[in-house]
């Protein structure tokens, strides 16, 4: 999240915008990562009780991340465009639950929102504070794609490190013994 | 019957505790950065000057691509050569380690539950347990994922089945 952690508001809905889903881009993500019949033309995808080619739930899901990393992209442009400095967002941890609702077919077009459900500061990573991240994705007509529950990660601004952190810091900061500390460590 | 699958490994044929061993994929510099082109541009895992200087401390796979990669792993040792009616979604998946560039991923598919679907009679979940691992044998993903077997013979679930 490009918010720091403290300016993150629960259950507010962020739109991630939408993307459609070419039968070409469909096949490539199938051939490279999902090659089930069901998901390529001429394999006998109409056999299957899809009765046609759907994307992988896994290729709407890859999507929905690319969508939010251009939405957090972007809203960290625009914080910078009101002079403000942007939060720093950590990597994803983990994934709690991710369902499939209902199949992907080619020229479908899927709405990603994101929603933050629940904040707090973590324990083990001093700083920085963990997320719970509802993703839902719906088509175009209104049917659940898939919902998601993430866990992320988002700097504190108002950080303080204990005096014990900043001396272990400084130290790592010597040469030669920095590099002792980090071994030991 | 469904000609495609009629050959296959149904529902009834599939064991508790049934370990899968998956084949192995290294993950190239060239693999890492088209795909995060596509679905994941960060800095991070575009660049490996920027890598470097990340918390990954080199050119790593998006997470998500690790996760990719482990579906194809999984699809050409398992879910291809069984009755799958497709797959349900997935949970607890964690990314323990960054997969690096040149790292050769592999693993294993454990089947970890087996019941009738409720509400479709003709089909049967399958609950696998996914163990990612790199060559240095370090964990680097685990998930459990559930996808939809076609049943042999169609029958009413027993009643303590959740679905």
């Amino acid at each position: 999240m490009t918010r720091w952690f403290e300016d993150i508001t629960i259950d507010e809905p962020f739109p991630l915008g939408s993307h459609t889903f070419t039968e070409d881009e469909i096949v490539r993500f199938a051939r490279d990562y999902d090659p089930q019949y069901f998901h390529l033309p001429g394999a006998g995808a109409e056999h299957s009780h899809f009765g046609g080619v759907i994307a992988s739930g896994w290729h709407t899901v890859v999507m929905g991340h690319r969508k939010m990393v251009d939405a957090l992209e972007a809203e960290e442009q625009r914080l910078r465009g009101l002079g403000e400095e942007p939060g720093v967002s950590g990597p994803g941890a983990g994934v709690n639950r991710m369902d499939f609702k209902s199949p992907v077919r080619p020229g479908d077009t899927v709405t990603y929102t994101l929603l933050v459900s629940a904040k707090r500061p973590s324990n083990s990573l001093p700083g920085w504070g963990i997320l719970t991240n509802q993703l839902s994705a719906v088509n175009q007509r209104g049917e659940p794609v898939y919902h998601a529950e993430l866990i992320g990660f988002s700097k504190l601004r108002d950080f303080k490190m204990p005096l014990r952190l900043r001396i272990l810091k400084a130290l790592t900061k010597i040469p030669g013994l920095g590099k002792l500390l980090r071994n030991r460590s | 019957m469904n000609p495609i699958t009629a050959d296959r490994r149904h529902f009834e044929d599939l064991a508790l505790g049934e370990v899968v061993g998956l084949g192995q994929i290294t993950v190239t510099r060239e693999m890492i950065v088209s795909f995060a082109r596509e679905f994941d541009p960060f800095p991070f895992h575009l660049d490996e000057a920027a890598a470097k200087k990340s918390l990954l401390g080199g050119l790593a796979s998006s997470g998500w691509q690790t996760a990719a990669l482990t579906l194809r792993l999984l699809t050409d040792a398992f879910l291809s050569q069984i009755a799958s009616a497709g797959g349900l979604g997935f949970s607890d998946l964690k990314w323990k380690r960054p997969v690096m560039k040149n790292d050769t991923i592999t693993g294993t598919a454990r089947i970890i539950e087996l019941r009738r679907s409720r509400s479709h009679p003709q089909w049967g979940v399958l609950t696998i347990e996914l163990d990612i691992r790199n060559q240095n044998n370090q964990p680097v993903m685990t998930m459990k994922l559930a996808n939809l077997v076609e049943a042999r013979s169609p029958v009413s679930a027993q009643p303590e089945s959740a679905e």
